[in-house]
């Protein structure tokens, strides 16, 4: 149903669209920063770089018109999980843009001793910006069953880097002049566990959006509980 | 009979001739806690508040079923003396009718009739009391010979609390109480409000969201006669159950 004032309708309308393409921006400049990595494409990490203040500025229009809502309109109920929502959404989304641009400039620092050996990352690549489209998705349908499978999926996220870890530790042991290399691969790794964490953070906003309930910092029996509506 | 909450209505039906106004209201009112009554015009919040002092009595045709328990005692019983009741259910309304009195006589008019106090130093003692209670002694401590009505709005609005807290009642019914005031006026009303909880269970009506979010513990929404959800004010304003209260508190409805 519509507000009553309609201006209040077209304003949030606005607000989702930007942070909507700030996660457009956001996920692109995920795929290029693993891309610019994997191609060795200088031209691209730089970019990559350029676009991320694209998204800080997104977060701060973002940001002022929260502010106008809260101000001008005093939202309640739905209305205000939507605000509060957005506005833990936005910070996580301008995160994992500066993670992405740390990823390109690793790849631009790594330039006179390239990995030689990539592991997993394009793999992880993969999977972390399908995360953090997942967790957009939910935000914009309201999904909360696609938002619990990026919690989920998390965890397999964590492992993941886990085993690239110890397998660039092998090839630093085996191999020293392999260290700037593997610790630069290494920290892009690090960097794209960090972005799922955020969309994770993101996909748990929207369960607090549709719900109203708190689940983070908790485990999954007792999300699971929350949801059904028992105490834990 | 559970004995923590003081205000129990079971069933309350209330027509006005042919119209009914209240649909089987049931409702469980916390001792010493504010509870907002919100919803739009003509929900029947307004009719319920006045049921709790039996002030609709006075309306012509006007025909109530069901029961209203106050300390486990029907106050629709036939034993019940009405003006006993409204010494313990007192009442302050949208704008503020401060007899054409000083604001001492304001003030001693309910108790003497009352035969709570005489006049005389424990009268004077009862109207400092009730005026402090009030948040309202300091401004008027020189001026108690003045007459109320010249007063502002709301040191007139605070009068009338401190005239309905003379009597020492156990529930204060609030009608709008702030509708007629400017915000800092409010701001006033609200903190003591806040501050005559700890003493009184007050149940307010409010037309104003905010307000019933700032001031109250728990809220009940009304629309069209009937009660669409009751519960603790954080709750209704943040996650609602109901969609018509959704709808209502942000501003849906139409």
């Amino acid at each position: 149903m519509q507000h009553t004032m309609k201006r209040f309708d077209e304003e949030m309308v606005q607000l989702k669209e930007h942070v909507l393409s700030m996660g457009g921006l956001v996920e692109r400049a995920i795929g290029h920063a693993v891309q610019s990595m994997l191609e060795q494409d200088e031209k691209l990490a730089v970019k990559t770089i350029e676009r991320d203040r694209a998204i800080n500025a997104l977060e701060v229009q973002c940001d002022e018109m929260t502010r106008d809502i809260l101000v001008r309109r005093q939202p309640a109920a739905g209305d205000l999980r939507f605000i509060l929502a957005i506005m833990k959404v936005v910070t996580d989304l301008e995160r994992i843009g500066d993670l992405a641009a740390s990823i390109a400039k690793g790849m631009i620092q790594s330039e006179e001793s390239p990995p030689r050996n990539f592991s997993n990352l394009d793999t992880m690549g993969e999977k972390v910006q399908k995360q953090v489209q997942r967790a957009l998705d939910a935000f914009s349908r309201g999904d909360t069953d696609l938002a619990m499978l990026v919690i989920q999926k998390d965890v397999k996220i964590d492992k993941l880097y886990k085993r690239m870890y110890r397998e660039l530790l092998t090839y630093m042991m085996e191999d020293p002049r392999s260290i700037s290399g593997s610790i630069i691969l290494s920290d892009a790794a690090k960097n794209l566990e960090r972005i799922s964490a955020h969309a994770t953070n993101i996909a748990e906003m929207v369960i607090y959006m549709e719900y109203g309930h708190d689940i983070r910092h908790v485990d999954h029996d007792a999300a699971a509980k929350i949801l059904a509506g028992e105490d834990i | 009979m559970t004995s923590s909450k003081n205000i129990s209505i079971r069933d309350l039906k209330l027509w006005y001739k042919d119209a009914q106004a209240l649909h089987g209201i049931d409702l469980e009112i916390e001792h010493n806690k504010v509870t907002a009554f919100i919803g739009p015009s003509g929900c029947g919040k307004s009719t319920l508040l006045r049921c709790l002092n039996r002030m609709n009595d006075r309306i012509p045709h006007c025909r109530t079923e069901g029961d209203i328990l106050i300390d486990d005692k029907n106050i629709y019983d036939a034993d019940i003396d009405v003006v006993q009741l409204r010494s313990r259910v007192g009442m302050v309304f949208q704008k503020p009718n401060p007899f054409p009195k000083t604001i001492y006589e304001n003030v001693a008019y309910a108790p003497r009739i009352h035969g709570i106090t005489s006049d005389g130093p424990k009268m004077d003692e009862l109207v400092e009391y009730s005026l402090t209670r009030a948040g309202l002694w300091n401004e008027v401590k020189d001026k108690l010979q003045e007459p109320g009505t010249a007063l502002s709005g709301g040191q007139q609005q605070r009068l009338c609390i401190a005239r309905t807290i003379a009597v020492k009642p156990e529930i204060i019914l609030m009608d709008e109480p702030c509708s007629a005031l400017d915000p800092i006026a409010t701001a006033k009303i609200e903190e003591l409000i806040d501050e005559l909880k700890k003493e009184f269970t007050i149940i307010i009506v409010t037309h104003s969201m905010q307000q019933a979010a700032r001031v109250s513990d728990n809220t009940a929404f009304f629309y069209l006669g009937k009660l669409i959800e009751f519960g603790d004010t954080r709750d209704i304003f943040t996650k609602p159950k109901e969609q018509q209260t959704e709808d209502y508190i942000t501003g849906r409805f139409g």
